[in-house]
């Protein structure tokens, strides 16, 4: 296709035109393409399953030998200074039973308390357990895959959280793995609350591993260095109580945390049904009715 | 010396590789599977390995692969790293055609100006990811772009020189 001029050959001249037309018809395709997955991006979501099930077992299996290599470097940390890390730990283990105790006598009062105002009590479900795998690590977007698909149950649009706290909601599920997309992206908004004082935020992804939290309205700024974000459970999707971020840095009128839950430190991510799949649908059914 | 210059460097029966028009595109499909890579970076500063190789293979030889092999090659791309489908199938073509009319002005080429073109198509590249995170409201400040950019046009030549290999070897050179 490069040649300027192939000659006075008619078949030559003939293929180089077709060839420029091909090339123009896959940008036209391509764009196409684009438009479609970016108004109505469950249009591909087959194509992006299957595509996620042929590379997962090339992820699963590549992440289970960094694993077992980075276990057996900390492994051998871990034997090093043994004896002064467990006189730490012991301490640590009467602190945190004393804590317990405390929590345990809360939690009771709680129910009490719950049982006089006769809440109706969410059962918390876990419809399944994967690994993070990998990550869009080229891309400006920030997207996880984890090692649980819709054979297990995973439907797109599920709450993803770690045992440290909220790791984003699924974008794409094939058979055997799905794609998160992470607390940190910029597209994924999550109503929040501070835990200290219950006022409610607003936590919004950056995009480079932290979040933006900013407060609902708009005033005092009221974040503190150290505070912790939890979500509220407005608007259905995300379960409320779950830990978010930890506020790092404040700025003019917000503040930036880091998210508690570190998508690569985290051992296990448990993926749960969407907290009132009512309330989520009717959100749906008025956004597509606001669409023209 | 003499004689050591006579001595042919060629083995007897050495053979450009049976599948030699296919080894190109087969490069291309394995830097995209890069992408699944147990790596979990919360930065997304890795560069765009199957562009890379594509752009090192199209500035390295006018023909390793006809031209309407970009869209499913970008295809790929676009299913292994989970860019929207259709993004590196729309600039994977036009960035044949944009190189074959490069081609037809150029009067002559070297190394440097490769890398200059390759360091230009990479910052396009990046750019048009970044205006397509903003068209849903999810792109970083532009500034943030700047790392992955710089290492991308870095690595380039690295990926450049391992294609300059993997074509000696298809050819049997």
């Amino acid at each position: 296709m490069a040649t300027a001029r192939p000659g006075w050959s008619r078949r030559a001249q003939y293929g180089l035109f077709f060839s420029f037309i091909a090339v123009i018809a896959g940008i036209v395709v391509g764009l196409i393409l684009l438009t479609l997955s970016l108004v109505a991006p469950e249009t591909f979501q087959r194509v992006r399953g299957v595509a996620l099930d042929v590379t997962s077992p090339i992820t699963g299996g590549l992440s289970e030998v960094a694993a077992t290599a980075e276990g057996l470097f900390s492994g051998a940390g871990n034997y090093w200074d043994a004896a002064s890390q467990n006189a730490e730990l012991k301490r640590e283990r009467q602190a945190m039973l004393r804590r317990m105790v405390e929590a345990k006598a809360i939690f009771q009062e709680n129910r009490q308390l719950k049982a006089t105002l006769e809440l109706r009590e969410h059962a918390r479900t876990t419809v399944a357990v994967g690994r993070v795998v990998g990550s869009s690590f080229n891309s400006p977007r920030r997207f996880a895959i984890l090692s649980a698909g819709s054979s297990d149950g995973v439907k797109v649009g599920m709450p993803v959280r770690s045992p440290d706290g909220l790791i984003g909601r699924i974008i794409d599920a094939g058979s055997i793995a799905s794609r998160v997309l992470l607390v940190s992206d910029r597209a994924n908004i999550v109503p929040a609350r501070l835990l200290r004082n219950g006022i409610p935020v607003i936590a919004q992804g950056r995009g480079d591993g932290t979040i933006d939290v900013r407060p609902l309205e708009v005033g005092r700024n009221p974040f503190k260095r150290g505070d912790i974000i939890i979500t509220s459970g407005t608007g259905g999707l995300y379960p409320p109580l779950v830990p978010i971020g930890r506020v790092v840095k404040l700025d003019d009128d917000g503040a930036v945390a880091l998210p508690l839950a570190d998508p690569a430190n985290t051992s296990f991510a448990i993926v749960e049904p969407a907290f009132e799949p009512t309330a989520v649908a009717a959100d749906a059914a008025t956004a597509a009715t606001d669409k023209p | 010396m003499v004689r050591a210059a006579l001595t042919p460097t060629r083995r007897i029966g050495q053979a450009p590789s049976r599948y030699a028009t296919l080894v190109p595109a087969i490069t291309v499909v394995a830097a995209a599977l890069l992408a699944a890579l147990p790596i979990i970076s919360m930065t997304g500063w890795y560069p765009d390995f199957g562009y890379l190789v594509f752009i090192g293979w199209r500035l390295l030889r006018a023909d390793p692969w006809p031209a309407w092999w970009a869209a499913p090659l970008g295809f790929v791309n676009d299913l292994f790293t989970g860019y929207p489908l259709g993004f590196s199938v729309a600039l994977w073509s036009a960035t044949m055609l944009a190189l074959d009319l490069i081609d037809r002005r150029t009067m002559w080429r070297d190394y440097r100006t490769e890398w200059v073109l390759a360091a230009v198509l990479i910052a396009i590249d990046q750019w048009l990811q970044w205006r397509i995170a903003k068209l849903v409201d999810a792109a970083p400040p532009l500034s943030q772009m700047a790392p992955p950019l710089v290492i991308s046009i870095c690595v380039f030549p690295l990926f450049a020189w391992l294609i300059s290999r993997i074509d000696a070897w298809r050819l049997g050179r």
